[in-house]
């Protein structure tokens, strides 16, 4: 088992999780509540990564990071190397690639609250942000760690935009399933397997913990 | 303290509220019938409605004024609302339901006011409890005192009382009408009963299709509102 390609991809799931709580939380609240009408663009430019193969996206990452566009250059003249095929690549890339999977179980949660509560918080003196932290967040709970639990498993498995942005380069951007995906090249299926079952026993019960959460089965047992 | 109230809202091509009212400090009943633009009433001066014409003050302070563009925030208007279904929040027992709307005061203070309201209250045996976890009647008396303790300038109820028993809507009165004789600002109280409008009221106003049809004490008014209605 390649534990080295793991350890980077539990990293990166890690960082990228917590990018998208702290982007993700707003980006929810103000597709939730904003009475704007063109708000249902912005749903789909963050929907967009559901349906776009993982090269497109992973395309137009790399050209944005390349050493010709803005980012690209102010990212050479800040560390001297390029931005593209390093891990803070993978870091950028992941985090666009996995924000409807933070975004729509927040955004779903955020939509079940009564809108009164919000009201009455307001009546009792209290502000937006305020009122974001004290009733919204704790009424939000179980759809916040769905949200982070399905942005975790979805990176810690990705693949083709991984590939595009970061390449394979072992330690720095050769995450798991580039690890099977080199492994199967290399006719070493019992490697391949060992890694494989791995990241199907992890998503197994991240997907299970998910639909505990969003569904409650154990509510009706005591009342709850 | 008076609350003036003047306000045009069109809501939809046949109905608008346009009123125009001051009230004194003590209970003002809201009386009509559904639809007649009680609870858009109430939520324009909370501020979650946005008239098209107005202004509405509470002695000097300026809450809204369509002329100079003025509309203060909800939370910034000092406005306690009690709502139909009371919203408390149902993640926080009865006590932090109470001391919600302090956090501005140390934690001694927050403690010795819901301690002192609960009492008043008689709710003190159900502070740790949630609101699933009590009774109707204990829910009302919890979010009368959760608007109460913050000492609002005025005090809007839209028909706080309907889902009670009428021993329970009784209690509730006199713990209002004895809160009311210490503190008195402008109530304006919605609701449909002649029973809560006679008990409560100094003075009611009719609202019928968005304008106020009669403005007089409770024998004046709701007598000849039964007769046409």
């Amino acid at each position: 088992m390649d534990w080295t390609a793991i350890a980077l991809s539990v990293r990166l799931a890690t960082i990228v999780s917590l990018v998208l709580l702290v982007l993700g939380l707003p980006v929810a609240y103000w597709l939730t509540f904003s009475p704007r009408r063109w708000k249902f663009l912005v749903e789909a430019v963050v929907a967009l990564p559901l349906v776009l193969p993982p090269t497109v996206l992973g395309f137009y990452v790399l050209v944005a990071l390349g050493t010709k566009s803005p980012l690209g250059r102010a990212w050479m003249a800040w560390t001297g190397h390029g931005l593209a095929f390093t891990f803070e690549a993978l870091v950028i890339a992941s985090t666009l690639y996995s924000l409807p999977f933070a975004v729509q179980p927040v955004a779903s949660a955020f939509a079940q609250i009564d809108r009164t509560l919000l009201e009455a918080s307001a009546t009792l003196g209290v502000g937006r942000v305020a009122t974001f932290f004290r009733v919204i967040v704790p009424m939000s709970i179980q759809g916040i760690c769905a949200g982070l639990i399905l942005t975790f498993a979805h990176t810690l498995g990705e693949f083709g935009v991984v590939l595009m942005v970061g390449g394979n380069l072992p330690g720095i951007t050769r995450t798991v399933s580039i690890s099977i995906y080199d492994e199967v090249q290399s006719l070493n299926f019992s490697a391949a397997n060992q890694t494989a079952l791995t990241l199907l026993i992890f998503s197994f019960v991240a997907l299970a913990v998910v639909n505990a959460l969003t569904r409650r089965p154990w509510a009706g047992l005591h009342g709850a | 303290m008076n609350l003036s109230v003047r306000l045009r809202l069109r809501l939809s091509s046949s109905f608008s509220l346009d009123v125009d009212f001051t009230v004194n400090p003590g209970v003002t009943i809201v009386f009509g019938e559904s639809g007649s633009g009680k609870t858009t009433l109430l939520r324009s001066i909370a501020g979650f409605s946005r008239p098209e014409q107005g202004r509405v003050t509470i002695g000097e302070r300026v809450l809204y004024d369509s002329a100079s563009g003025t509309n203060i925030d909800p939370s910034l208007r000092r406005v306690g609302f009690v709502f139909q279904d009371l919203a408390l929040f149902p993640h926080l027992s009865a006590a932090q339901n109470i001391e919600y709307g302090l956090a501005s005061l140390d934690r001694n203070e927050r403690r010795r006011r819901t301690a002192a309201i609960a009492s008043s209250f008689d709710i003190v045996d159900v502070l740790g409890r949630r609101p699933k976890q009590i009774s109707g009647g204990e829910r009302q008396r919890v979010g009368l005192a959760r608007t109460l303790v913050t000492n609002p300038d005025v005090l809007l109820l839209d028909e706080p009382l309907s889902a009670l028993d009428r021993k329970t809507q009784s209690r509730i009165m006199a713990d209002l009408q004895r809160w009311n004789v210490e503190h008195q600002i402008p109530i304006l109280y919605v609701t449909h009963s002649t029973r809560e409008a006679f008990t409560l009221g100094d003075r009611v106003l009719v609202l019928d299709d968005g304008a106020i049809v009669a403005d007089g004490t409770p024998d004046q008014v709701i007598g000849q509102w039964a007769h046409e209605h």
